[in-house]
């Protein structure tokens, strides 16, 4: 992907400019709909995270390939207080 | 602001909407699958109605394409199902047709989706970068190991794109039934992945089907992953992909990032030193002395190779300009 020098300057024409401002604002419908549905997700995520946290300590974290390491349950992450669920970050490190 | 966090998304949930950018012909769908808000770069999937005809041309940003379904005529040559086309920006390609009609998954990496009728390169083009190949037949399935640490065994590459001054890659991946690994990962650069066939599972995101998408910015924590039954996927890096893996499904894209460079501080502490220490984070990253040495070729000192993403000009041409909202110096 993007070799960033490969790009040729041309104009834009109104009606293109027109179609990107349109697509900017589908973009943006679809963005909000799935940030909900990741939202409502977050209850069976929670279970997931258990499961995950269960198979680690059990059958190993997945280190590097096929190489596993039992994690001790003494040092599992404690969720941060007050720490919302999240995994929808709009623009990554930039969305903070 | 680039690309927003796409994930997941399943094209089979929308309908197709015509193209109506000037230069495409009629019968052209497409599925808007992400859209760079500052370039106005996207990835569609298209569908080309039976008897589609496109007169010979080229784009002018650079395009990726894979045939995801029926048969597309390239010129003379009928491409099938995996053909996968790397398209440098100002290659005039031959007429594009499709006699039955067929689904192809477009990526315009630097700019909108354009085509400007010609019938030769634009003189700017990188005319050798272009390379095509039927991938699904012509290129042998890898082990997944290109990054280490790597993923588990199980999960299958062919690199159909490589970019030697980023790393950036686009290649297939898939995952074999029963597939799993136990681990949450992240990257320092952005990742892209269209589902062509099958479906697979993250602990974040939960199952993406057939036609399922994702564009993640970096940082942002995905895994653990399984596949039931397999899949097969087209995968995309913008820059060098490495496998930052945990097990802290709280942390933030922020705290992620710490952690890379911290990484990077205990890895290569002398460079990280430089890099911070003595005010040498340019914005546009430290100067590279053989993109800006004068050569014998230069003409009146500007590199030949002019480097740009479009939207703002380089400074690796001999002298330095200043805008008058930047804020950095050339001292």
């Amino acid at each position: 992907m993007s070799f960033k020098n490969l790009f040729i300057e041309h104009e834009l024409t109104p009606e293109v400019k027109q179609w990107i401002e349109q697509e900017i604002a589908e973009q943006e419908e679809r963005f909000s709909t799935i940030a909900q549905q990741m939202d409502d997700l977050s209850e069976i995520r929670e279970k997931w995270y258990q499961e995950f946290f269960d198979r680690i300590t059990t059958a190993g974290f997945n280190e590097d390939g096929d190489m596993k390491v039992k994690i001790k349950p003494e040092d599992l992450p404690v969720k941060p207080e007050g720490r919302k669920d999240q995994v929808i970050w709009k623009y990554g490190v930039d969305s903070e | 602001m680039a690309r927003p966090h796409i994930e997941p998304f399943c094209d089979r949930d929308t309908h197709f909407k015509d193209m109506t950018l000037p230069g495409f012909a009629r019968g052209m769908g497409y599925k808007m699958l992400s859209f760079d808000v500052d370039t106005g770069a996207c990835s569609m999937t298209v569908q080309l109605d039976g008897g589609y005809r496109q007169e010979p041309g080229f784009p002018w940003s650079e395009l990726e394409m894979i045939v995801i379904e029926g048969e597309l005529k390239v010129g003379d040559r009928t491409c099938r199902k995996g053909h996968y086309f790397f398209v440098p920006a100002g290659y005039c390609m031959p007429e594009i047709s499709t006699d039955q009609g067929c689904l192809v998954l477009m990526m315009y990496n630097t700019g909108e989706p354009s085509h400007e009728p010609a019938n030769e390169h634009h003189p700017l083009a990188q005319v050798g970068l272009y390379h095509d190949v039927d991938s699904y037949m012509d290129i042998p399935w890898a082990p997944g190991n290109v990054a280490k640490p790597s993923v588990a065994s199980g999960c299958l590459i062919k690199l159909l794109n490589y970019n030697p001054i980023s790393h950036a890659m686009t290649f297939l991946y898939c995952m074999t039934p029963a597939f799993y690994q136990d681990n949450i990962s992240y990257h320092d650069c952005a990742e892209e992945s269209y589902h062509l066939w099958g479906t697979s599972w993250m602990m974040q995101f939960g199952e993406i089907p057939t036609g399922g998408y994702f564009w993640r910015p970096a940082y942002i924590n995905h895994g653990a992953f399984a596949s039931e039954y397999g899949c097969i996927a087209l995968g995309r890096t913008d820059s060098k992909l490495f496998n930052h893996f945990h097990y802290n499904p709280w942390t933030n894209p922020t705290e992620n990032a710490h952690r890379s460079a911290a990484r990077l501080y205990k890895r290569d502490p002398l460079l990280y030193k430089w890099a911070i220490s003595y005010d040498h984070n340019h914005p546009h990253g430290p100067e590279d002395f053989e993109d800006t040495m004068q050569r014998r070729g230069d003409e009146q000192g500007h590199d030949t190779k002019h480097k740009s993403d479009g939207k703002r000009h380089d400074h690796w041409h001999g002298h330095h300009h200043h805008h008058d909202d930047s804020p950095h110096k050339h001292d």
